[in-house]
């Protein structure tokens, strides 16, 4: 393999690592606040591309502008949700069997009704941006790649600020924490709880739709990336949002490199098996290891 | 769920063969029995059949429930120990040339093999790591099946029948493996291993701050579950002569596992009984007839299980028949 070639990849890995890590974060958010596993995650992911088909195929709203709106109406979606079926679950620090079965249920219902909907057939969003390329030296860009790592680095850049700098934010990493002391300082868990799965589904919908424009999807569309995105919360150790970005790059080079030596018909078991790696090397992700040397020295 | 535990605490105190032991073994000879009779009431090629399919959810559901009922440890990849018994068991009966029992013997021990598999990285770990491993596993698995060239791959793998095909040979292997199941079950729930399992559901580190050791229990619970499940898979595959990987390691195969206990009532030991039961049913007369549809009842079933009767159907009974002694005593007193 020459230097070109190695490259190409390298960047293609990192550009994926851009819209991985954007649909990770959702559950992270979700997963902190609530210790709910979003098993729905894939579900709003299929909406997300269908939400940006439709607008483009029906209105011919750019896709970009599509994403922008993906984010308020399933935020929308996620704060019913919430109000609906999530605030009657058991309240827990560890995941319980309901929340597990209700979320479970929650993404056979959303996918099917997909299936009944769109049926099976394989859609795709194809813009002028879809094929082209920018050249810079050696190194190949595809347009869309690019600008779909746009949009997810800005989107991740807005939830840091609003994590870092408002009053949401604040409560939202307190509860991460520890729930009963953020209960104490005067956290409003229920409400903190309600936003937060709301902006775990927008995530979802943003990621499903950037994904959308780079690949083609069925109503089955979230399943891979299911599995994708728990690899990387994983590997960020669940509840660390600078751990997501790590782990989703470590994924997006090991699934890029690894396509070099694995028949791509074993792609879902390369991301299992760095799953069970990463769950018997350091179970409390990247974030514990970084935890254990910073309590060290 | 609690008061089924301090119920069971005081039975266990009592005597090693407490009441509610030998209450729940009288009904099961009672159920066997009955089951094993109804051939003679004329149900027909079809109704053996019914009965068939049903008795290999019974087992099937029965091996989910003692991880996911009794130690809360979801999972959502049983087909892989379903369809592992299925493999096994054709390949061992057709090319080993061996007795149907050792062969469906065999397979519960691959299924029980892999269960160490999924449980050995997991369950030393607190939180939710089983649950999303167990997702990854049953995907994994089916992509490995599927382009695996000793099984046949995708098209499939036919078992070779030895003899003419009798269907009720395969009706009572099946009722003898629901039947073991169910003994199975019984012994867990009412052995100090049982105890353990509903203590590290509710608790985990108390639990294990009495003296209970969550990994081993969990694993072994595992265990024994998947070996179950890999026994109904291989009786499925005798009948059914013919599998291939979308359908033994089909997704709605785990499903369709996790979703009886929980119609029945998860936890306790005729809950998923009742729901195999009620699922084979329905099933086969209501949902076959919308084959897209399916997936959605089942979730939308899964959603309101959970929100309005987390106990399932022995739930429900149990409301009503506790609404209707409130209604007598309050009737007698006044």
């Amino acid at each position: 393999m020459s230097t070109v070639d190695f490259l190409n990849l390298l960047v293609s890995a990192l550009l994926l690592a851009g819209v991985y890590a954007a649909m990770s974060v959702g559950m992270t958010v979700i997963y902190g606040v609530m210790k709910i596993v979003n098993l729905a995650h894939a579900g709003f992911l299929m909406l997300g591309a269908y939400f940006v088909y439709e607008l483009y195929t029906r209105f011919h709203v750019d896709p970009l502008l599509g994403v922008l709106l993906a984010f308020p109406v399933f935020y929308c979606i996620g704060v019913a949700l919430y109000w609906l079926m999530v605030r009657r679950l058991p309240r827990s620090d560890t995941p319980t069997l309901s929340s597990l079965l209700l979320l479970f249920g929650l993404w056979l219902v959303i996918q099917n009704l997909g299936y009944l909907v769109w049926g099976n057939a394989d859609r795709s969003i194809l813009t002028s941006r879809t094929f082209a390329t920018i050249q810079i030296g050696p190194i190949i860009f595809p347009t869309v790649r690019l600008v779909v790592f746009g949009a997810a680095v800005v989107s991740l850049g807005a939830l840091e600020f609003v994590l870092h700098k408002t009053w949401f934010g604040r409560a939202v990493r307190a509860l991460m924490q520890n729930t009963d002391a953020g209960r104490i300082v005067g956290v409003n868990v229920d409400r903190t709880a309600r936003v937060s799965f709301g902006v775990g589904i927008a995530f979802a919908g943003v990621a499903g739709g950037l994904l959308a424009m780079m690949y083609s999807f069925t109503p089955d569309f979230g399943g891979a990336f299911l599995l994708r995105s728990f690899v990387i919360i994983v590997l960020g150790g669940l509840e660390s949002f600078s751990g997501v970005a790590v782990g989703a790059v470590i994924l997006a080079l090991v699934e890029t490199f690894s396509i070099l030596f694995i028949p791509s018909g074993y792609q879902s078991a390369v991301s299992f098996s760095l799953l069970v790696v990463a769950l018997v090397v350091m179970p409390s992700g990247l974030a514990g290891l970084w935890n254990r040397r910073q309590r060290l020295t | 769920m609690e008061q089924a535990a301090t119920v069971n605490v005081s039975g266990v105190a009592n005597s090693r063969w407490s009441s509610p032991v030998v209450r729940s073994a009288a009904l099961e000879i009672v159920c066997v029995t009955a089951v094993a009779l109804l051939p003679l009431a004329k149900l027909g090629h079809n109704g053996v059949r019914l009965a068939f399919v049903t008795l290999v959810w019974v087992t099937a559901s029965l091996g989910w429930n003692l991880i996911g009922g009794f130690a809360g440890q979801v999972s959502f990849g049983f087909a892989v120990f379903y369809g592992l018994g299925a493999y096994t068991t054709a390949i061992v009966y057709s090319q080993g040339g061996l007795n149907r029992f050792v062969a469906i013997l065999a397979g519960a021990l691959v299924a029980m093999a892999a269960s160490f598999l999924i449980g050995l990285p997991t369950f030393r770990l607190k939180g939710p790591y089983f649950a999303i491993a167990t997702i990854g596993v049953s995907e994994t698995t089916r992509v490995v099946m599927t382009n695996l060239e000793i099984t046949g791959g995708a098209s499939g793998y036919r078992m070779v029948e030895r003899g003419a095909f009798n269907q009720l040979v395969h009706f009572y292997v099946a009722l003898t493996i629901a039947a073991m199941a169910v003994a199975v079950t019984i012994w867990i729930r009412h052995s100090k291993l049982g105890l353990a399992l509903l203590a590290i559901r509710e608790d985990q580190e108390a639990a294990s701050d009495l003296g209970v050791n969550p990994f081993r229990c969990k694993l072994l619970a595992h265990a024994v579950g998947a070996a179950l499940t890999g026994a109904a898979g291989g009786a499925f595959v005798g009948y059914a002569a013919f599998i291939y990987p979308q359908g033994v390691f089909g997704f709605d195969i785990s499903v369709a596992i996790l979703l009886m206990p929980i119609i029945g009532g998860v936890g306790t030991v005729w809950g998923p009984v009742v729901g195999a039961v009620v699922y084979g049913l329905v099933n086969e007369e209501l949902f076959a007839s919308f084959p897209q549809l399916h997936l959605l009842l089942y979730g939308s079933l899964l959603i309101i299980i959970i929100l309005f009767e987390p106990g399932g159907v022995l739930g429900m009974v149990d409301r009503v028949v506790r609404l209707f002694r409130r209604r007598s005593s309050i009737a007698s007193h006044s």
